[in-house]
Parts: C-alpha cells; structure tokens; sequence
C-alpha cells in the first residue's frame, strides 16, 4: 500500500486551464482579474517547474519576473487606472455568445488543441521535450483567450483576454524552446506591462469620447 | 485503462456478511454525517450549534408524530416516502463504500444507481405538485429545471470514470481506483472537478439549494418536502442523508482511495482500516464542504445553469483528454 508521487505537471496545468475557465465563467472585472491573478501564479509556478527540469537558470529568473509583473504589478496597474470607470461598464452583461455557450466552446478549444499537440509533436521530432505537457495547455490559453477577445463586448475584458493569450505564448514559448535567453524575456514582460499601459490609456480615451466601453456602441456614427 | 478482476476468494461467506454489514454501515451513519456538516456549518458561523446526533433525535421524534395528510393529497403523496426509502437505501446495496465489495453488484452497475437516485426524485417530484400547493409547484418546476441540467454532467462524469477504472461495476470500480491509487491524470482531475459540482447539485447543497431554510422564497428541496410530517418526513430526511453519504463516499473511494485494500480478500484489520480510512475522509471532506458554504451565498437561480454548464464542459474535456 503505497501513496503515489503526486504528478505536479498534470496538476499544475489543471490548475492553469481552470483559471482560465475562471475568466470565461465570471461576469465582473474583479473576477476577471483574480482569475488572471490565479492563472499567473500558477503560470510562474509551471515555469519553476521547466528551470527545475531542464536545468537552465535564466528560466528561473523568468519565474520570478513573471510573478512579480503579472501576478502583482498588472493587476494592481489595472485596479489602478479603472478607478474612474463607471462600474456598469466593469460587468458583462450581454456578451455576444452567451456565458454557457462560451465555456462549452471553451472546452472544445482545449480538446481542440490537445488533438493538434497530439498530431503536430511526433511529426515535429519533439517526444522527448522535457515539458511537453504544458504544449497542449499553452495551445489552449492561446484559443480561449483570443475566443474571449472577439466574442465580448466590454473592452476591459478583451484586455484580459489579450493578457490570456500572452501567457499562453510566455508558457509555449519557454516549454519548446526550454528558455530562450533572459534578456528576450525580460524585453517580452516590458512589452506587456507598456501593451497594458497604452491599452488603458485607450480605454480612458474611450471612457471619455464615447462614455462607454461597451464595443458594440463604437460602430455607430457619433451625430446620429 | 485500468483491469480489475473481481472474481472472489474462497471466502464467500465472510465477504457476504461484511457487503451486509457495510449497508447496514451506511443506513446508521448517513444521520451522523448531516449531524456533523451542520454543527461545523454553525462554528463556522460562530453559533454554538446543535449535538452532532440531533439528526438522530430528530428522526425518532418524526417517527413516533402522526402525519397529517391535506385531503386533495393522492395516493402518491402517500406512497412517495416509502419508495424514496427503497430506491435510495436499494442504491446503497449497490455502492461499496466501506470495503470494496458490495453485496449485489453483479446485479447492477453505476448506472442503475444513478436510475434509483432519478426514480427517488421523480416520485419526490409527483408529490411536491400532488398536493397543489403553491411552494410545492415553485419547488418542482426548480428541481427539474436543475437535475436536467445536471443529469448529462452525472452522466459525462460517469464515463470519465468508466473509461478510467473500466466497466461500470462499481464493486470493480471502486477496486481498480484501490488498486491504482490517487490517479493523478488531466482527465481524472477535471472527472473529478465535475464530480464534485454535480454531488453539491444533488445533494441541495449551498451555491445550488440552501438545506437549512423553511419558508423562503429561494428553496427547493425543501419547498417540495414542505406538506410532509411525521413519518414520511423521516423516512424522506433519511433518504436524503443516505444519498448525501453515497455521493461523498463514492467520491472519496474514487478520486482518493487512500488506505482502501484492493480487494475484498484482504484480512479483516486491513478491511477494518480501509474502513476507518473511509470514515474520516468522508468527514473532512464534509468539513471542506461545510466550510465551502460558509464562504458562498446561494446564487441567482437563472446563473445555475453556468455552474452546470462548468461541470459539463468539465467532464466533456476530462473525456476528451482521455482519448488524446
């Protein structure tokens, strides 16, 4: 009678798709982000977990610096500048596919990129990857997030999306190419925090112009 | 796939009267796992909390109370406690959950359980609307509103679990998870995670049905049990505590057969501690969802279905991934 080893991979990819599943299924800005929050710790947490098993430093450092600018600095950021908005335009309430519709979609995304994984890895040579459960994961990120940015109509929660996708890369990225030099990722996490920036210097912009965020309105011309 | 053999030992006799006495188990236990969950519910909530066999007491004061029974009742509303009784106390025969035999699988598998549980709920059903009473009404349009949804997640979650241990023999299915251990796998994880939904849907608990209010709008359970007394109500509340200590049992000797021997055959000590092993993880497992009830209020009825739809999505990807 003996307890297994628990499979820290299969759990922690778990944990990434049901955080993802979390922005999906939520309604409010606040759930959004603790979602994306959740999804970046476990994110910083999967990547330890590449370094620990390749064995290269720098992947460790991207660990830490995903942490910090995505688990703490994005969201506060993006606490931050939302302050003014009107808290109708931080909820939902009518998306173009419907909240249920979504997550069913959302599950056949992640089946969806299981099935390509499982076509596109023995045909790329790349069996022995050292993480190559997390390949499936990444895919999926990737789907949904961008699922998430065309079928919703509030623009703070296409950035989130946007923010969903990117991790998706980051994990993609750093499990094919077990770590690609610090210096690059250290460029790609700046790169997100100024995309954030400017997306919320957007959003105001938009806040003050149209008094919404809702997209859908942005198609009308504005003297009608 | 795992393959388990369930042929027996020579040892039939023993096996059989530990299967009878497993039932037995579970008939006497169920009232002290509703007693347990609402005495954490209440330290939780920093109320003192009635003794964790009120349940007990409260069932022998039904039993020995007349019924009242309104005149527009039909013989359903009569009938209906008595084959909640049996369906629900007939899918505990068939559900190992102290040791990892029960004593009728050959006649019946997962699938026949889930049948007993719909057929309790049909009847409950019938009699929530027989006597016409407005809450009953409001209570059964709710229930079957909710165990639509929940039905294809049960049944999605049942085939990641089928697809996992192999077959639907739950005697041999319980044996295979004994036998595997704690699976840690995509597929069973999310298997898992729907699992659990559906087993708060089923058994009323907080997001989906609040077990602890009479006389309010938001019930449903409740509201279709409303015109019962006496011994019916008992016999209904027992049959819900049964049903409660299945699902949370099965879930346990499923997803986390830790200290469960592999089969029956095992000597009576090793048997005696899967057993206890049962025991307590049951009981924090109904802390955990006690202390999950606290934390959440009940939702708006018309946003079940995304909880629903949470634990469809889920068993449909577990599946899914199964296969890749």
């Amino acid at each position: 009678m003996q307890i297994p080893q628990p499979d820290i991979v299969a759990l922690s990819s778990v944990a990434l798709l049901v955080s993802t599943f979390g922005v999906v299924v939520r309604r409010s800005f606040a759930g959004w982000l603790s979602a994306y929050r959740y999804q970046s710790i476990v994110l910083a947490g999967s990547t330890g977990l590449i370094a620990y098993a390749t064995g290269v430093w720098e992947i460790y450092a991207a660990a830490v610096l995903t942490l910090l600018v995505k688990a703490i600095v994005i969201p506060r950021l993006l606490v931050r500048v939302t302050e003014g908005v009107n808290d109708e335009f931080k909820i939902e309430a009518n998306p173009y596919v419907s909240i249920r519709l979504s997550v069913l979609i959302s599950a056949l995304l992640v089946a969806l990129s299981y099935a390509l994984v499982q076509e596109i890895l023995p045909s790329a040579g790349l069996d022995g990857l050292a993480a190559a459960a997390y390949l499936p994961v990444s895919l999926s990120l990737f789907f949904i997030g961008l699922f998430v940015m065309v079928s919703r109509r509030m623009a703070l929660n296409q950035v989130v999306g946007l923010l969903i996708i990117e991790n998706g890369l980051f994990l993609f990225t750093t499990a094919l190419t077990n770590g690609v030099s610090l210096i690059i990722e250290v460029g790609i996490l700046a790169d997100i925090l100024v995309g954030v920036m400017i997306s919320s210097l957007l959003l105001l912009r938009m806040n003050q112009t149209f008094d919404t965020l809702d997209i859908g309105r942005l198609e009308k011309l504005k003297d009608d | 796939m795992i393959a388990y053999d369930i042929t027996l030992g020579a040892d039939a006799v023993k096996i059989t009267v530990i299967g009878i006495l497993q039932a037995a188990g579970i008939f006497a236990l169920a009232p002290l796992l509703t007693g347990v969950m609402r005495k954490v519910k209440a330290k939780r909530q920093k109320r003192v909390g009635a003794s964790v066999i009120q349940p007990y007491y409260d069932l022998l004061k039904l039993l020995k109370k007349d019924e009242v029974v309104s005149e527009h009742a039909s013989w359903v509303f009569q009938w209906t406690p008595w084959i909640v009784a049996a369906s629900t106390m007939s899918a505990a025969l068939f559900i190992p959950i102290f040791v990892p035999f029960s004593p009728v699988s050959s006649a019946g598998d997962i699938l026949v359980v889930l049948g007993l549980f719909a057929l309790a709920r049909f009847f409950v059903m019938l009699a929530g609307i027989d006597t016409a009473s407005a809450f009953g009404g409001i209570g059964v349009s709710r229930e079957m509103m909710m165990s639509s949804l929940a039905e294809p997640g049960l049944f999605l979650t049942v085939f990641v679990i089928s697809l996992t241990f192999g077959g639907t023999n739950l005697t041999s299915l319980v044996g295979a998870a004994a036998q595997s251990g704690v699976v840690i796998a995509p597929s069973v994880l999310f298997g898992f995670i729907a699992f659990f939904i559906i087993t708060l849907a089923e058994t009323g608990r907080l997001p989906f049905d609040n077990p602890a209010t009479h006389l309010e709008l938001t019930m449903v359970h409740e509201a279709m049990v409303l015109e019962y007394s006496g011994r019916g109500l008992a016999l209904i509340q027992w049959s819900q505590s049964i049903k409660q200590l299945l699902l949370l049992g099965l879930m346990v000797d499923l997803f986390l057969p830790i200290g469960m021997p592999a089969s029956a055959d095992a000597s009576l000590a090793l048997l005696g501690f899967g057993a206890a092993a049962v025991v307590v993880k049951v009981v924090l497992l109904a802390v955990v969802i006690s202390y999950l009830e606290t934390r959440v209020a009940k939702w708006r009825l018309f946003r079940l279905p995304d909880l629903f739809t949470m634990a469809i999505a889920s068993a449909m990807v577990g599946m899914i991934v199964f296969y890749l």
